[in-house]
């Protein structure tokens, strides 16, 4: 009797007071070597790379004050996976409470994503933009961060339409993920009523007999259109067409102006504080003016504010219970793009704002006006409700 | 089509000349009268613009009288009645300006205040606070000398700053914690940290009510200033808008405090509000994204400041329609009243 009264005394005077922690688990592949990722012929980089440590050191370190005043300690673990090994084992140091962000290859990701499921860990994919991960593979404890391909070329085909560009030309590599991703970009465009006035391959090789496949001139000769868009997933072959094309007009796409989740260049909402603290939280020499996160880096950044925001508007209980926080609907995140960000309850996706860029400027940030969605301002970019075959919740 | 020149009339002149001649006085009179006659207005606004850097001083009809450049990014500003000066932030200089508003000349520069954004004055304590955005600072200093009393602690960017009557208590809204700062006004020691919604922006008193926007929670928040507990909050939702398309800031009381303006930002929305039932009574549609607002002293005329517009709509409380909307400076931030 005077243990349990004890007992319940502890209980009500430590209940105001949380005393969870949040433990981040950064997981990365051993035998990946990114520094040579994102490198095109003759080691010129097309895509910057970074870790995605940085990026959530700095959500860390915005959330501190809050964190703080409710009580909740949070850490940061690298864990470097060798992908040939058991899986399973090298992930038995994450537990119900961790956050685990996956900045992995697609096959071990999926690999990683299948057992923290099993698990019931949460998980965020903050890399691949692929629609099989949040369709088929739809895994209830998997969390996208990311814009998936559906997001960034919706608002890609806003755009055109707003502009009233609606005769596009689509030129794209030989790669898989290209011909997929082109087939996205054509659905999006018919779904908001451009034109794809021609379908093109390109190929790098420069032999006379693939010249229609890899002279500019001839890629983008012999029909009418308002602008060229590109997909070139590995960067390589696109930016060449860049004041190369047959017509004066616009290059959209991969190259030119093109959907991106975040830019150093972006001057409302706050972003411009956001974008100084992540080249200067650190101390020490900043990092150039022009650098900001990536969109790996900034998907890391929205995993870790998603979770620290919703507790601003969640009545505090004993435990961080993430699953909890990331299912309710309610919960919110403010990504400095002016709409505020959350999950989509039906495939675990990340809903924002798309910004569409310049290498030196954001132009517009979808969705463009007139774009109306039923339920949610920014439910006009990916799949919706009812057509996604994956229906969490 | 023809048209009907000259002669078309077959009207009649019935009256006789002495009617007309003194229908003709009259209404030289009349002219004579209405160039003579210059409305005399009891208010005059100051608004401050970010991106052109200057002070643009309006009277209530919304014609321009003077324009005067002042800084890099003047952004928030508050007036100390008895002295007649104006405290401008200037936010990309690091400083804030003391204006004199009888020579309508800049006075004085209190330097070393960096990232200055949002400003309060405090009369009876001789006391100017101004949050420090980039900085998760807030730095307080006594206006007659410039001395910095104290440079409080906050979460990072910090915005709409505010204190109670008596200046026993300091309120420091930090917009990236989520937290709204409590200090004493006396010892500067953290009192008391309200957690808000999401991006907390501006702050306004209303007896022992803590009236707290919340940009990207759509919504006010209201605490009480004695227990330090939320109390209430108010929804937002005009016609047309979807929840998270409403991004209020500026919060204003009219002088006896029984109505709150609240700028809808994104919403391009003003918002009239019953502050005791804290009920919505009207949307008024304004420019493109209003966020700063201010009252003219006889409490009729609002003027709610369109950031990305470039200008201001003046909206009549009486009829609660907009009179008219003039063009302002680049970027208009905030706008204070003078007499």
């Amino acid at each position: 009797m005077f243990r349990c009264i004890v007992f319940l005394l502890i209980v009500m005077f430590s209940a105001p007071v949380l005393s969870s922690s949040l433990d981040i688990t950064i997981i990365t592949s051993k035998t990946e070597n990114r520094q040579s990722q994102g490198t095109s012929f003759a080691g010129i980089t097309v895509q910057p790379y970074r870790p995605v440590q940085r990026a959530v050191e700095l959500a860390l370190f915005e959330s501190s004050t809050l964190l703080e005043t409710l009580g909740i300690k949070a850490n940061i673990n690298q864990l470097a996976l060798d992908p040939e090994k058991d899986i399973k084992k090298q992930l038995d140091t994450l537990s119900l409470t961790s956050l685990a962000i996956l900045d992995l290859p697609m096959d071990t990701m999926v690999k990683v994503a299948n057992v923290t499921n099993q698990m019931k860990v949460v998980a965020f994919n903050v890399r691949h933009s692929h629609t099989h991960l949040r369709e088929s593979l739809c895994l209830a404890h998997l969390f996208h961060a990311i814009p998936s391909d559906h997001m960034y070329f919706d608002a890609l085909g806003q755009f055109l339409v707003y502009r009233g560009w609606r005769k596009v030309l689509l030129v794209h590599g030989e790669s898989q993920r290209d011909k997929d991703r082109a087939q996205i970009l054509v659905n999006s465009l018919e779904k908001f009523g451009t034109t794809i006035v021609d379908q093109r391959q390109f190929t790098l090789s420069h032999h006379p007999d693939d010249r229609d496949k890899n002279k500019p001139e001839f890629l983008t000769g012999g029909v009418s259109y308002d602008v060229v868009a590109v997909i070139d997933s590995v960067k390589d072959y696109g930016r060449y067409l860049q004041y190369s094309a047959r017509s004066a007009r616009p290059i959209v796409g991969d190259v030119g102006l093109t959907p991106k989740s975040w830019h150093f260049a972006l001057e409302r909402y706050g972003a411009p504080q956001l974008n100084e603290r992540y080249r200067s939280f650190k101390g020490g020499e900043p990092l150039g003016p022009q650098v900001a996160m990536t969109d790996a880096e900034f998907a890391a950044w929205s995993v870790v504010k998603l979770v620290t925001n919703s507790l601003n508007t969640r009545a505090p209980g004993n435990e961080l219970e993430l699953m909890a926080v990331l299912t309710d609907p309610a919960s919110q995140v403010d990504l400095y793009k002016g709409t505020r960000g959350s999950i989509r309850q039906w495939n675990n996706q990340l809903r924002q704002p798309i910004l569409l860029a310049a290498p030196d400027a954001v132009i517009a940030i979808a969705p463009m006006p007139r774009f109306l969605h039923q339920k949610h301002y920014v439910d006009t970019l990916g799949l919706d409700e009812p057509e996604s075959q994956c229906q969490l919740r | 089509m023809k048209l009907n020149v000259g002669n078309g009339s077959s009207r009649t002149h019935t009256c006789s000349t002495f009617w007309l001649f003194y229908w003709r006085v009259g209404l030289y009179s009349l002219l004579v009268l209405l160039t003579l006659y210059k409305p005399v207005h009891a208010a005059t606004a100051v608004i401050s613009n970010e991106r052109s850097g200057d002070l643009v001083f309006m009277d209530d009809t919304g014609k321009t009288i003077n324009r005067v450049p002042l800084c890099s990014r003047p952004r928030g500003m508050a007036q100390h009645k008895s002295l007649s000066t104006l405290y401008v932030a200037c936010s990309d200089d690091g400083k804030v300006i003391e204006f004199d508003l009888t020579t309508n000349q800049a006075k004085r520069t209190y330097t070393d205040i960096p990232g200055a954004m949002s400003l309060a004055v405090h009369e009876p304590s001789d006391r100017l606070v101004v949050s420090n955005e980039g900085y998760a600072t807030t730095t307080v200093l006594k206006i007659s000398t410039g001395e910095i009393l104290a440079l409080l602690p906050t979460g990072l960017e910090p915005d709409g700053v505010t204190l109670n009557d008596d200046g026993s208590l300091i309120f420091i809204a930090s917009e990236n914690a989520g937290i709204v700062h409590v200090f004493d006004g006396l010892t500067y020691e953290p009192i008391k940290r309200l957690i808000t919604n999401l991006r907390p922006r501006r702050l306004a008193l209303r007896d022992k009510e803590l009236w707290v926007s919340s940009e990207m929670g759509s919504r006010v928040e209201i605490f009480d200033t004695t227990t330090f507990e939320k109390i209430d909050e108010i929804i937002f939702a005009p016609k047309g808008f979807r929840a998270e398309q409403l991004t209020p800031v500026d919060i204003l009381f009219d002088h006896t405090k029984t109505h709150a303006f609240v700028a809808l930002g994104s919403a391009n929305h003003l918002v009239i509000v019953d502050a005791e039932k804290r009920k919505v009574l009207k949307y008024i549609l304004v420019g493109h994204r209003p966020w700063g607002l201010g009252l003219t002293p006889d409490g009729q005329r609002l003027f709610v400041l369109n950031g990305l517009s470039d200008d201001v709509t003046i909206i009549n409380l009486k009829t609660r329609r907009p009179v008219i909307t003039s063009r302002t400076g680049l970027v208009p931030h905030s706008v204070e009243m003078i007499n």
